[in-house]
């Protein structure tokens, strides 16, 4: 029974871990309607920056979040105005997927180039101290993961919701083209969200560093999942992608112990499969319409 | 015609680096871009240390050796370079090549072509186990790994723990690459040969960001001894995660890879990796008296490279390259065939080399003296404990 | 992308053949010519992985551009291949008969892989890709004992034709160039073929593809089939090639963006641009990997990376597009069009007068509609709606915005499917039939028009009509000239080859209907095709409509534009909200006081007063 209690934790942490990392990837998705293939490399490049804080200015890793959700927020806005927007009136999605596939590829290559292909060890501040509630026990490190990614879900709702901004950017991503003809400043908008949506995986970026040993590689597994809990939670819902990433975050962890550690992936992306074939408007999304769904 | 001439000519010109003359040619194929390169370059680094030291004594036969690097990123790649290497440039052998995939793919092309190839630090059984005429390999393979982990195990942990072999619950843990997949294979056999208790066996992907499901399960089946194969991330991930569900199995055996490099015991902390063993490849803190010029070969790699060497793969290939290249001296010539006779007349005995183990060339062109060491974290430091010979500290137990 | 550009590029057309024609007949030879001539090994090598990808690219793109369906797990069928050719050698079979029983398996794992997938689209289809080559990954792992796990498999070096190793390398090459040929060969059939353009139709408009009796469900799947077939083959000889395979090699992410990426910057969508692709990188690639890769770690991929950024940034339509700019502005700029005006129509003149509903011509019932109802959500759009249909008979649909008329139109084409009621249609064997999907209305000889112009753009005119016209016509000549045809009769003529982009909208919809008419279809359902045109152009349209009208074909008409009601119609019935509120002769429904109340307004009843 205790063995089960903390096989679900594990998974909980494990989903506010893919959640954090979500967030930001469903933002985008949901607004500018582009599917990020680069997001786990913005993560990478996020880790990176925060283990060089955390070690050569030997500051708490936490404090580096001053420094990279900014940078990350510019890098963000830069790939939206640079790479993305160019291509917005492009027919077809292959040249905006390619794009940040591009990007992508540069991206590891570039961090490979720059640090070699060591793995980077921020160091954890006490971040790893296992906390124990009754019989189970948790890292300091995983819970904070968590809140902040409930508080980060809240903070997003609330200014998407109730600021003048956050209510463009819903009219945006609702109808783009009733949007432009309120008067709204689309490409603004898409700029202010790509941003935005980097500045979270740039938020997770900080919070996952202490954790897990950064290296040029480690997006790529990251933003599998991410894509799966992404749609999984329904197509730009915040909330959404909450509840998806604590699902796959259980199926992960539950697999992982009762069928197996070599074939949880194959249990996540199964699971992956089934909801976009047969309710590819996610476990907990609205009825929408997508233009991508005909 | 002439169009073909041109051609040959540019291509030759882009692949080559001026040659000089009187030199003898020889292919360095590792993998030194794309995700296999830290290793791979750290492996190719012995080779040229090798090189330069049998180049100060004069070269081989007479002539200096120069080395013509090829990059094998990929299976397709390793093909295409060991291809180039052998018609383009025309190199008399091929050294190489760190990782298992690599080597079986561009030693299928060398074996049609008729040049030989020296492995000096792929693991897997397939890469000798072919039949090939022209291919050896010098260094320990996963089946040492195998059998020296099990030893190791039975033979000096066990009764330092004061338990019978045979009571200890073991778990197999391992990534599901070829590596992973081929050591595991090997513990497992010779773990139940040796009547041993396996009670879990079990491959993961070596870049999963989460092992807890893992430890749970090791520690639900009351795992004593864990055995992990495995690469660097991996190894940080179980060994933390490990400590931090509180699951203390009696040993920790893990097999190269991430066990091995000092970058790892940082990550985790010494304290959390202190008295956790390791199978590997000689490493540097060992006994010298069973590895004579270990020192030397530090000495000569801070010289050239200005570190201390990153792992114990770079003394592998230099120690077999060396024996190699030692031999090629003595031959005739550098026909395959002359290159054959001489490298299959090695017999360099054991504690002779700075890895420790001799050399002589078994039915299969397999290295059957080659063998691993078993390692152990302590106070932040990799130190050898096994075999005793090659021991520079005292197996410590835990309370 | 064009069609017709594609035949004029890949030295195919057999009207002239210009300088993009031979260049690309050069480039292919030299493919098989300079390696032969060198005969080196690693020269040879670097050719086979050219033709490799080439193909491979080439198979690809009938997926991934024909259809426009973005796969990023070809990796897929490229490892079915191989596995299936090491394992049948490994059971003594050759790798010939190999390779055929792997590409029967990669066809049947694309189609049923595909099927699902295909609501998906963008991204959606490419996530769904990556998860599939994911999932067949760890699967291969897992079951070892059939594909040898992790370790890979490996072949016994039997030499010779029947085994597909050799220790040359030209036998390879020739068998890979060959392979090549007839991947090129295949995609440039499938292009030029109604397949071809019931694909590109697909891709560009699903809806009017459909309407246009393509059933693209099934059109994708079979060019998803050929494609994964194809790359199977071409994944059994590279393991043959290889003499080795593992999961991480043959299931991989990485060659399968390579794939993808060799088309889109050769040209996705046209058939020699993964070519141009393969033939441009690989030989670029290999000098990086020996120039850069040994100096930095990564510079090479970071290099791989920008460069296919800029490729999208700055060609996205690949070396294939900058190469049609530069034919343009080189002289042949006469290509183009000059005029976009449409011709006359070639009709008779006739005196413009309400038709007699039961003049002669008219015949019996050819389409029945019973009871339909349809809600959406808590409204009821349409309500207990009847009426028939007869053949030869033209019906005016009239009712104010939000009626229910398009939603009317969807149920009788079968792009909806009604709540409750039924709707039959004639067909030539003189029974009803209640077909469920546009497809089959198609069959029936259901052709329909939409209100908002569907042209597929990046078609030209006379494609565009053709993709109607392959509905009766199976061979490409054919269709091309009954295309032609209907152009000109529908005053199209002179814009044949304009690209559809270009129209006007008077154009487009007059397009719209050429593209019905070249179906042939027996019943005609028109969507205001004469909103938002002008007054000479009405006058035209109504001429056109009789002609259609005279040859027996029955005319359901949505219209605004009374003046064409009042003149064509030998029947309208009023639609307000969902229900019929009034049927009858033009002249009649419009003095209706119902009629003119709910839908005319006063204005129009003083006026007419």
């Amino acid at each position: 029974m205790t063995t089960f209690l903390q096989v679900l934790l594990n998974g909980l942490m494990l989903g506010g871990l893919f959640a954090i990392v979500a967030i930001g990837l469903t933002l985008i998705f949901g607004i500018v309607k582009v599917v990020n293939f680069a997001h786990g490399e913005f993560l990478m490049a996020g880790m990176f920056v925060t283990w060089l804080i955390t070690t050569r200015l030997g500051l708490h890793p936490y404090a580096s979040v001053i420094i990279v959700v900014p940078m990350m927020f510019l890098l963000g806005a830069l790939t939206q105005r640079v790479l993305i927007q160019p291509l917005m009136s492009a027919e077809d999605d292959h040249v905006q997927i390619f794009a940040t596939v591009g990007l992508s590829t540069a991206m590891i290559n570039l961090a490979l180039l720059i640090f070699g292909a060591d793995i980077a060890n921020t160091p954890n501040f006490g971040l790893r101290t296992p906390i124990e509630i009754g019989p189970v026990r948790v890292l300091s490190g995983q819970l904070y993961i968590f809140i902040a990614a409930i508080i980060l879900v809240a903070a997003l709702q609330l200014f998407l919701k109730n600021s003048q901004t956050g209510r463009a950017i819903r009219a945006v991503a609702q109808h783009r083209v009733a949007a432009e003809l309120m008067g709204v400043n689309v490409p603004r908008i898409y700029i202010l969200s790509f941003g935005l949506g980097a500045a979270c995986v740039g938020l997770a970026a900080v919070l996952i560093a202490p954790l897990y040993p950064t290296s040029s590689n480690i997006g790529t597994y990251f933003v599998l999942t991410a894509f799966v809990v992404v749609v999984l939670g329904g197509l730009g819902s915040i909330p959404g992608a909450f509840f998806g990433a604590l699902v796959i975050g259980l199926v992960d962890s539950l697999s992982g112990f009762y069928i197996g550690s070599d074939l949880r992936e194959a249990v996540v992306f199964g699971i992956f499969l089934l909801i976009l074939i047969l309710k590819p408007s996610g476990l907990f999304g609205k009825r929408m319409t997508l233009s991508h769904l005909s | 015609m002439k169009l073909t001439k041109f051609l040959t000519s540019a291509a030759v010109g882009l692949a080559l680096a001026s040659p000089s003359f009187a030199d003898v040619k020889f292919g360095s194929l590792y993998p030194i871009s794309g995700p296999l390169a830290l290793l791979g370059e750290e492996s190719a680094r012995g080779l040229e240390l090798a090189v330069d030291e049998i180049n100060a004594a004069g070269g081989i036969q007479g002539e200096q050796v120069v080395l013509e690097r090829g990059d094998a990123v990929d299976n397709n790649q390793a093909t295409g370079e060991a291809r180039r290497l052998i018609s383009l440039v025309g190199v008399k052998a091929i050294f190489g090549t760190y990782s298992s995939a690599r080597v079986i793919a561009a030693s299928q092309v060398s074996e049609l072509a008729g040049v030989p190839y020296f492995e000096l630090g792929a693991v897997a059984d397939e890469v000798t186990g072919r039949g090939l005429t022209y291919l050896f390999r010098t260094n320990p393979t996963a089946a040492n790994m195998g059998k020296d982990s099990i030893e190791m195990l039975a033979n000096a942990i066990a009764p330092g723990l004061g338990k019978d072999p045979k009571d200890l619950k073991i778990g197999i843990i391992y990534e599901d690459s070829s590596y992973g997949t081929s050591v595991a294979g090997h513990q497992d056999a010779h773990a139940k040969d040796a009547g041993l208790n396996v009670v879990l066996k079990s491959g993961y992907p070596a870049n999963t960001v989460d092992m807890s499901s893992l430890v749970l399960e090791l520690r639900e089946k009351g795992v004593d001894v864990v055995l992990q194969t495995s690469y660097q991330n991996d190894s940080v991930l179980f060994l933390q995660q490990a400590n931090e569900a509180g699951y203390k199995p009696l040993a920790i055996i893990g097999g190269g890879g991430g066990y091995s490099m000092q970058p790892t015991a940082d990550a985790v902390g010494h304290d959390v990796i202190e008295g956790v063993y390791d199978v590997d490849f000689t490493q540097f803190e060992v006994n010298q008296e069973a590895t004579p010029g270990l020192d030397k070969f530090v000495e000569a790699y801070k010289a050239k490279y200005g570190t201390e060497p990153r792992s114990g793969h770079s003394l592998n290939n230099y120690v077999g390259a060396k024996a190699v290249l030692e031999a090629l001296d003595k031959s005739e010539g550098f026909e395959p065939d002359q290159i054959v006779a001489a490298v299959k007349a090695i017999d360099v005995a054991e504690g002779t080399t700075a890895a420790g183990y001799g050399i002589k060339f078994d039915e299969t062109n397999q290295n059957e003296r080659a063998s691993m060491m078993g390692m152990q974290w302590q106070d932040g430091k990799l130190v050898t404990v096994y075999p005793e010979g090659a021991a520079v500290a005292e197996m410590r137990f835990a309370e | 992308m064009s069609i017709s550009d594609i035949h004029s590029q890949t030295g195919m057309n057999t009207r002239s053949i210009g300088w993009p024609q031979v260049a690309f007949g050069v480039l292919l030879a030299s493919l098989l010519l300079i390696p032969l001539g060198i005969d080196n090994a690693f020269v040879s090598h670097v050719f086979i992985t050219i033709c490799l990808f080439a193909a491979l690219s080439t198979a690809w793109n009938i997926v991934g551009g024909f259809a426009g369906q973005l796969s990023l797990g070809h990796a897929v069928f490229y490892g079915i291949g191989g596995y299936a050719g090491v394992i049948l050698f490994n059971l003594g079979v050759t790798p010939w008969i190999g390779m055929f029983v792997g590409a029967a398996v990669a066809a049947v794992v694309g189609m049923v892989i595909s099927y699902p997938c295909f609501r998906l689209k963008g991204p959606f289809y490419t996530l769904a890709s990556i998860a599939f080559l994911e999932v067949i990954r760890v699967l291969s792992l897992h079951f070892k004992d059939m594909t040898g796990g992790a370790t890979g498999m490996m072949i016994d070096l039997r030499l010779g034709w029947t085994w597909m190793v050799f220790r040359e390398r030209w036998p390879s090459l020739l068998i890979v160039f060959g392979m090549l040929l007839v991947t090129l060969g295949v995609a440039w059939a499938i292009r030029r073929s109604r397949l071809g353009f019931y694909l590109v139709a697909t891709r560009e408009r699903e809806s009017a593809a459909r309407a246009a009796g393509v059933r693209t469900v099934r059109v994708r799947l079979i060019a998803v089939a050929i494609s994964s077939a194809l790359c199977a083959m071409l994944g059994t000889f590279h393991a043959m090639y290889l003499t080795y395979i593992e999961p991480a090699a043959m299931f991989s992410l990485a060659f399968s963006i390579q794939i993808a990426m060799f088309a889109l910057i050769g040209g996705i969508g046209t058939v020699a641009g993964p070519l141009l692709g393969a033939a441009l990188l690989v030989p670029i690639t290999e000098w990086a990997r020996a120039s850069l890769g040994a100096s930095a770690l990564g510079l090479h991929g970071f290099v791989y990376g920008i460069v296919l950024i800029a490729f999208v940034l700055f060609m996205p339509n690949g070396i294939m597009g900058a190469i049609r700019r530069f034919a343009r502005s080189g002289g042949k700029a006469a290509v183009e069009p000059a005029q976009t005006e449409t011709g006359p129509i070639v009709a008779p003149a006739h005196t413009v007068a309400a038709p007699d509903p039961d003049r002669p011509g008219i015949g019996q019932d050819i389409l029945k509609v019973e009871n339909l109802n349809k809600r959406f959500g808590g409204l009821h759009v349409t309500r207990d709606v009847n009426f028939t249909l007869r053949e030869g008979e033209v019906l005016g649909l009239i009712g104010p915005n939000g009626a229910g008329k398009t939603t009317l139109f969807n149920m009788i084409s079968g792009f909806l499917t009604p709540d409750e009621g039924k709707v039959s249609l004639r067909g030539v064997d003189g029974q009803f039939h209640q077909p469920t999907n546009p497809a089959d209305f198609a069959a029936l000889g259901m052709g329909r028009t939409f209100q908002i112009v569907q042209p597929f753009a990046a078609m030209t005119v006379e494609e565009n009509i053709m993709v109607g016209a392959f509905y009766r016509h199976h061979d490409e000549r054919d269709a091309r000239e009954a295309a032609r045809e209907t152009a000109w009769r529908m005053g199209l003529g002179p814009l044949l080859n304009a690209e559809a982009r270009g129209l006007t909208i008077g154009g487009l919809k007059r397009l719209e209907v050429a593209r019905v008419m070249a179906m042939q279809p027996r019943v005609l359902l028109l969507d205001e095709v004469m909103a938002g045109i002008n007054q000479t152009d009405v006058r035209r349209a109504i001429d056109l409509m009789l002609s259609i009208r005279d040859t027996g074909v029955s005319i359901i008409a949505i219209e605004h534009v009374m003046q064409a009601v009042m003149s064509l119609s030998d029947r309208v019935i009023v639609l307000a909200s969902g229900e019929v509120i009034a049927e009858g002769r033009p002249q009649d429904v419009v003095r209706d006081p119902h009629v003119v109340e709910a839908y005319l307004g006063k204005e129009f009843a003083h006026a007419h007063a």
